[in-house]
């Protein structure tokens, strides 16, 4: 089934929406009344009632199926996440629900490693937020929403230190902050032009580190959507250990029958 | 939001939750009724299945709770099949987590067990249109007391209730309405379909 959605490109969320139609629909095809009132509902039927019920209940499930798979639409999972990135001295992040959905209402803070708020910025529509940095710590960005959602995401003083190296707050690489920052402070006591050239090497590695983070920046976004979908697997799974565990109940007791 | 994550309660709720959560177990698993067990199941994975399908409302994002259709239908059963499935989406989707599993499982419990006692009994008078209307009630009222509970939550742990509360209100209103016509719906289809299900369990006491 996971195939077929690949194959098809269709949302995954659609195939959950059908399993629980399906759910539904496989309730609905059991339902052959017996012609004697009184007598078991659930008595001994035949094996060939038994197969034409599942036939029917098949039959039954797959124009619901059809359904389901024509209206499906994205679905939106339930995790409040956020995700944020130093571009020099500047965090830029989102506030998002795994699997998709913008969450533009979510109250974001910057908290220090002390736990102080050094600020609120406002999400705009999209969840996406700003907030210029002071001087390189440890940050945690946290989001929530007032009923109960509640991330943070961490950005260590290393990702934010390129931009204060040289003691200017410059656009500068978002790591390996040590060339830059040596290089400068190493060529002081050196003659002029090993010092120019040392800055143009300074510049050049900075402008590399920047585009660098540029292009590694949706990288790190699809790893983060990709870590938070919702797998078939998983939804096999637990539905898997439902089933396994009603069967254990039923066995034993099964081995009481005097229960 | 159904499920509180972990971090956002404090300690005393968690365990106060946690407590309580097993003692309510503890009474639904001696009082457990094996022929239900089947239908358990089933509620159960698509309870499982429901908090997948999220619409966003206003800043936040409201699922299908379904704990009003499973307190109905199953009573007290429903309270053991409500704590497996949310063990396994904390397991499996990482909804919640595993510290707020006793409050998380009494704040959908506590709701799905008002409905099996208020509601289970008017069953037995199996009315045609009636039924679709004690399905309405439970489903409505089993967000609504869900809501309640989680509000009661978030300020037994000291967050500010007003802000709190509006977001509730916001998201959980519309989801009750929602809730109260699919528990309707599905409640007078059982009714047509399978009618022992309704009536299953009800010689015994709830």
């Amino acid at each position: 089934m996971r195939y077929f959605c690949r194959t098809a490109h269709l949302p995954g969320d659609g195939i959950i929406a059908c399993n629980v139609l399906f759910f539904f629909a496989f309730l609905a095809s059991f339902r052959e009344q017996l012609p004697t009132p009184g007598s078991n509902h659930r008595g001994r039927r035949g094996v060939g009632a038994a197969r034409r019920s599942c036939w029917t209940a098949l039959a039954r499930a797959l124009p619901v199926l059809g359904l389901g798979l024509a209206l499906s639409t994205p679905a939106l999972a339930h995790k409040l996440r956020v995700f944020a990135a130093a571009e020099g001295d500047l965090i830029t992040g989102s506030a998002y629900f795994a699997g998709g959905g913008a969450a533009g209402g979510a109250q974001i803070s910057i908290l220090d490693g002390q736990g102080r708020t050094l600020a609120t910025p406002t999400p705009d529509a999209q969840g996406r937020f700003s907030y210029r940095v002071q001087a390189p710590a440890d940050l945690v960005v946290v989001a929530q929403t007032g009923d109960g959602h509640r991330t943070e995401w961490r950005i260590a003083a290393a990702e934010l230190a390129g931009a204060f190296a040289a003691g200017t707050p410059v656009p500068a690489p978002t790591n390996g902050s040590e060339p830059p920052a040596a290089a400068p402070t190493a060529a002081a006591p050196a003659s002029a032009p090993t010092a120019a050239a040392g800055a143009a090497d300074a510049a050049l590695e900075a402008a590399i580190e920047r585009a660098l983070a540029r292009q590694i920046r949706p990288l790190r976004e699809d790893l983060m959507a990709a870590e938070d979908r919702t797998r078939l697997r998983d939804i096999l799974g637990g539905i898997g250990y439902i089933v396994g565990l009603t069967g254990l109940a039923l066995w034993w007791r099964s081995r009481r029958p005097n229960r | 939001m159904a499920h509180i994550p972990d971090g956002v309660l404090s300690a005393p709720v968690l365990i106060g939750g946690a407590l309580a959560a097993a003692g309510l177990l503890a009474v639904a698993l001696r009082r457990l009724d094996y022929e239900q067990l089947p239908q358990a199941a089933v509620l159960s994975a698509a309870f499982f299945v429901a908090s997948l399908i999220s619409v966003p409302i206003g800043p936040s994002s409201v699922h299908l709770l379904l704990n009003g259709l499973m307190g109905l239908l199953l009573g007290w059963s429903a309270l053991p099949a409500l704590f497996v499935a949310l063990l396994l989406q904390a397991v499996f989707f990482g909804f919640g987590g595993f510290a707020v599993l006793g409050v998380n499982t009494l704040n959908l419990a506590l709701p799905a067990l008002a409905c099996a006692l208020l509601l289970r009994p008017l069953l037995a008078g199996g009315g045609g249109p009636r039924v679709f209307w004690i399905g309405a009630a439970a489903g409505g009222l089993g967000v609504l007391l869900t809501a309640g509970l989680l509000a009661a939550s978030l300020a037994a742990s000291g967050r500010a209730l007003i802000p709190a509360a509006q977001v509730l209100v916001l998201t959980y209103l519309p989801l009750a309405l929602v809730e109260a016509l699919i528990t309707g719906t599905v409640l007078a289809f059982l009714q047509r379909v399978e009618p022992e299900l309704l009536s299953a369990g009800r010689t015994d006491h709830v």
